[in-house]
């Protein structure tokens, strides 16, 4: 009897080992798709695209991450939707989620750069399934929220 | 080695006839066969038939088949492109693509490829057109009729006949045939700078150079077995598509940059047999068939490098058909049993070339137009951008039917039945290759491949009854009424293969771009270019009278035609058609046809008139449900009168005149009918004074240069009319030695 209470004992503090070694080790970066909404202030309102795609896809250092919006829309009257990347988002890992940051980069789209749509202030993070971040686009405010489907 | 090839199927024939019939003696001559499958004579058969013979086709300067339109009540073969462009209609009913509403037969054997359909016919004996469905008999395509032609035996006469014309549009004719023996050679040559001129290019736009040549041995072997072998084979080279603009009610110039021709090479071997015992006879036909052509053609008919279209075709087909039959003789019931089979295969590139000014406003500015200018804009570098599509299209079938006819006191009754199974395959090859930019965002330009390739199948099982019923009223006048269906072949839209890349090419540059745009997708692709057969069951009652050298003929007529093949705009397409099975339609009509002979006097006279519409018929974008089917004319006339009178101071000569009035319309060239043109007539004629053995003439058609319409089409929103050949006069000798 006293056996097993000192067996467990011993697993329970073996483990609890485990778990303090594992918390502590920064989470790392991998390649995943997201499907959320991106919000976009218009005309100080919001104007929301659902169902976005969104495919995260870290450098192979895990320091950066390029980011894909795909079929989105920036204003209700635009007649088509465009795919646009960022690139250069900064990642800082830590045990339990993911920052991401760029103070300004251009972003890519049709092709090439599209510096109409410069982003600025882009702040986030990706946190077991969910990633959101927030930024400008150019001139409008934009928000992402999304879960990895 | 061509004969001993003959020889060689000869004698396959006569094996694998006697190994199926009696054996007794009835001598058989050459005159007793008939091109026709019926086993009734001419006269007895339940159903409308024009027949024109050599003299008549020499005397109404017909030498093609579309020269039967309107001579023939109810038919309608509009001369417009090029000699590909065979679209028959027949009692209201047809379409300008795919498959014909008229099956055609030479000398008992069918020929399989519409593109065939048009040559010249320099030694035809006679042109017979059995109108109504024949499916029983005939099978596919012969839904609204048969046309059968036969040409000169060897026993129809004994030296050489030759014709030499020339006239407007330095038009030169001359055709020869040769009786020697157990053969007949014929040669025919045609040249003509055309009628039409291309006010681009400066030049007539339908110049027209071909031959053509028969080899024709027929034999009696035993007494008891025929054989008819013929070998044909034509090479032309021509213009055409003379397609001018239509716009505000005004008909333009013909005037587009592109080269329109048209080669071809068409080659036709073709085996006939019969053995004729006390009993039984068997008929057997085989034939093996090949075509080569090639078209070229400006796609948007204007000034500007928009698009072509180049078709090449390589065809090669198989038919082979027995029918066993009871001797007709005076015998009650005369059942025939018969077996048809066939093989064809065609294997076509059909690349259309997108130029500047298409690369610009049929891509460039068809996505540029959903694009804000503030994003940037589409540029596509290519100054010319291939659309390439690759066929390989097998079709083949077999047929059995059996046909009773009953003859008691005055009746005559006729019940038959075809299982009918066709199959077929296409394997597509498709491509097309661009580069683009999108500026100002793109630094450099970017390459874009996108293939398609695959195979779509198909089946089909026809059932196809008939019932008819004479009866003999008083002598000479005959009564009768049938039932009876017919079917046009299904097969595959090739024509829309083009668009469906051009669509598939646009939509993944875009995806490559990263634009999408806010329009449907692309719903049509390989799956739904197939379409399926059409049938018609046809309902006539009719009466032929005969006495002395009057005889006469009337029918009236209900065809209902299901699944009928129809051009539709599919959903996403931004310019295509396809043929697909949209709708159903009915065409109510009467015919009649009479001819009186008198002394040195001769007339011939047909008329119909029936009222063609679509029941049911959504073309994606509008239901034309109860409009006319558009193309073919309500009604056609044609009065025909000749006299002769002998010029007494020489011996064995004499003078003819013959003229004749062919009318057809009004006839509606849209679904929606609001474009309609009215009932027009054109009047031809013929002089010529005939010595013993030669005789000269003059002949005309279009004397009375009336302006008239034989197509029209709209491409790319623009409207297009092809008009009526002109006044045509040629002059010219006949031989008869």
């Amino acid at each position: 009897m006293n056996t097993n209470r000192i067996l467990c004992a011993i697993a329970a503090i073996l483990l609890l080992g485990c778990t303090k070694e594992n918390a502590d080790e920064a989470m790392k970066p991998e390649n995943a798709d997201f499907k959320g909404t991106v919000t976009v202030i218009y005309q100080d309102q919001p104007f929301d695209n659902e169902g976005i795609v969104v495919n995260f896809v870290p450098s192979d250092d895990g320091s950066t991450a390029s980011i894909t919006l795909q079929k989105i829309r920036f204003v209700p009257q635009m007649p088509v939707t465009i795919d646009v990347t960022i690139p250069d988002v900064k990642l800082v890992s830590s045990p339990t989620e993911i920052t991401l940051s760029c103070e300004e980069t251009i972003p890519l789209a049709m092709g090439g750069e599209y510096p109409r749509y410069k982003v600025t202030g882009l702040t986030g993070k990706l946190s077991g399934q969910n990633l959101e971040f927030s930024l400008k686009f150019g001139d409008y405010p934009t928000s992402y929220k999304g879960t990895r489907p | 080695m061509r004969i001993f090839a003959t020889d060689m199927l000869a004698a396959i024939f006569i094996g694998a006839l006697l190994a199926v019939t009696d054996a007794h003696d009835t001598t058989l001559t050459p005159s007793r066969i008939s091109v026709l499958k019926e086993a009734v004579d001419i006269r007895k058969i339940p159903s409308p038939v024009s027949q024109i013979r050599s003299e008549s086709l020499k005397r109404e300067g017909i030498f093609r088949p579309n020269q039967l339109s309107s001579r023939v009540p109810g038919l309608f073969i509009p001369d417009y492109g090029a000699s590909l462009t065979s679209t028959i209609y027949l009692r209201g009913l047809g379409s300008r693509m795919e498959n014909p509403v008229m099956a055609l037969y030479v000398d008992g054997i069918p020929v399989m490829d519409k593109n065939s359909y048009d040559t010249d016919w320099n030694d035809v004996r006679s042109a017979t057109l059995v109108r109504g469905p024949q499916g029983t008999l005939y099978g596919r395509n012969s839904m609204a009729g048969v046309l059968s032609v036969s040409t000169f035996s060897p026993s129809d006469h004994d030296g050489f006949l030759g014709a030499l014309e020339y006239g407007t549009a330095n038009t030169i004719k001359a055709n020869a045939s040769a009786f020697f023996g157990n053969n007949v050679l014929s040669a025919g040559f045609r040249h003509g700078n055309g009628y039409f001129k291309n006010t681009f290019k400066g030049s007539m736009c339908d110049p027209y150079g071909g031959i053509s040549l028969r080899w024709k041995h027929e034999k009696v072997l035993f007494e008891r077995i025929f054989l008819s072998n013929s070998l044909s084979a034509s090479a032309s080279r021509e213009g055409g598509f003379a397609y001018g603009r239509y716009s505000d009610g005004i008909l333009h110039l013909v005037s587009y940059n592109d080269e329109g021709s048209y080669g071809r090479l068409n080659i036709l071997e073709g085996l006939t047999g019969r053995y004729s015992g006390e009993k039984l006879s068997v008929d057997m036909a085989a034939s093996v068939q090949f075509l080569s052509d090639d078209m070229k053609m400006d796609q948007d008919f204007t000034p500007e490098p928009v698009f072509t279209l180049r078709q090449k075709q390589l065809s090669g087909a198989g038919t082979l058909e027995a029918i066993v039959r009871k001797n007709a003789s005076s015998e009650t019931w005369i059942p025939a049993t018969g077996f048809s089979a066939f093989w064809k295969g065609n294997r076509m590139e059909a690349p259309v070339l997108f130029k500047e000014a298409g690369i610009r406003t049929l891509m460039e500015d068809n996505a540029n137009r959903n694009i804000p200018s503030e994003i940037g804009s589409l540029d596509i570098c290519d100054s010319s951008l291939p659309v390439n599509s690759g066929f390989r299209i097998r079709t083949w079938g077999s047929a059995i039917f059996h046909e009773s006819v009953w003859n008691r006191g005055n009746w005559q009754v006729t019940a038959g039945i075809r299982l009918d199974y066709e199959a077929g395959t296409m394997d597509y090859d498709c491509n097309s290759l661009l580069h683009y930019r999108f500026v100002p965002i793109m630094k450099s330009d970017r390459e874009l491949g996108v293939p398609y390739s695959g195979r779509i199948s198909q089946s089909s099982l026809q059932i196809l009854p008939k019932f008819s019923a004479m009866y003999e009223a008083s002598e000479g006048l005959l009564i009768f009424t049938s039932v009876s269906k017919g079917y046009r072949a299904g097969g595959f839209n090739t024509q829309i293969f083009s668009d469906i890349l051009q669509n598939l090419t646009m939509n993944a540059l875009m995806d490559d771009l990263g634009v999408h745009l806010d329009r449907p997708s692309v719903s049509v692709g390989a799956a739904n270019t197939k379409y399926s057969p059409e049938t018609a069951w046809n309902y006539e009652i009719g009466l032929r009278g005969s006495k002395s050298k009057f005889k006469a003929e009337a029918s009236v007529y209900l065809m209902d035609v299901r699944n009928q093949q129809l051009t539709v705009f599919p959903p996403g397409m931004s310019t295509g058609r396809m043929m697909t099975n949209a709708g159903r339609s009915r065409s109510i009509g009467g015919e009649m046809e009479a001819s009186w002979a008198s002394g040195r006097f001769d007339c011939h006279i047909s008329l119909s008139g029936c009222d063609a519409r679509f029941v049911e018929f959504n073309d994606g974008n509008n239901d034309w449900s109860g409009k006319h089917i558009p193309y073919a004319p309500a009604t056609t006339t044609f009065l025909g009168a000749g006299y002769w009178w002998p010029v007494s101071i020489f011996n064995s000569v004499s003078f003819r005149i013959d003229g004749g009035i062919r009318g057809h319309g009004p006839v509606w060239w849209n679904e929606a009918n609001t474009i309609k043109e009215a009932f027009k007539v054109q009047l031809n004629g013929r002089a010529a004074l005939s010595f013993d053995k030669w005789e000269i003439f003059v002949r005309g058609t279009n004397l009375t240069g009336t302006e008239g319409m034989a197509f029209y089409f709209k491409s790319v929103g623009k409207e297009f009319f092809s008009k009526t050949k002109p006044r045509i006069i040629l002059g010219g000798i006949t031989i008869n030695i």
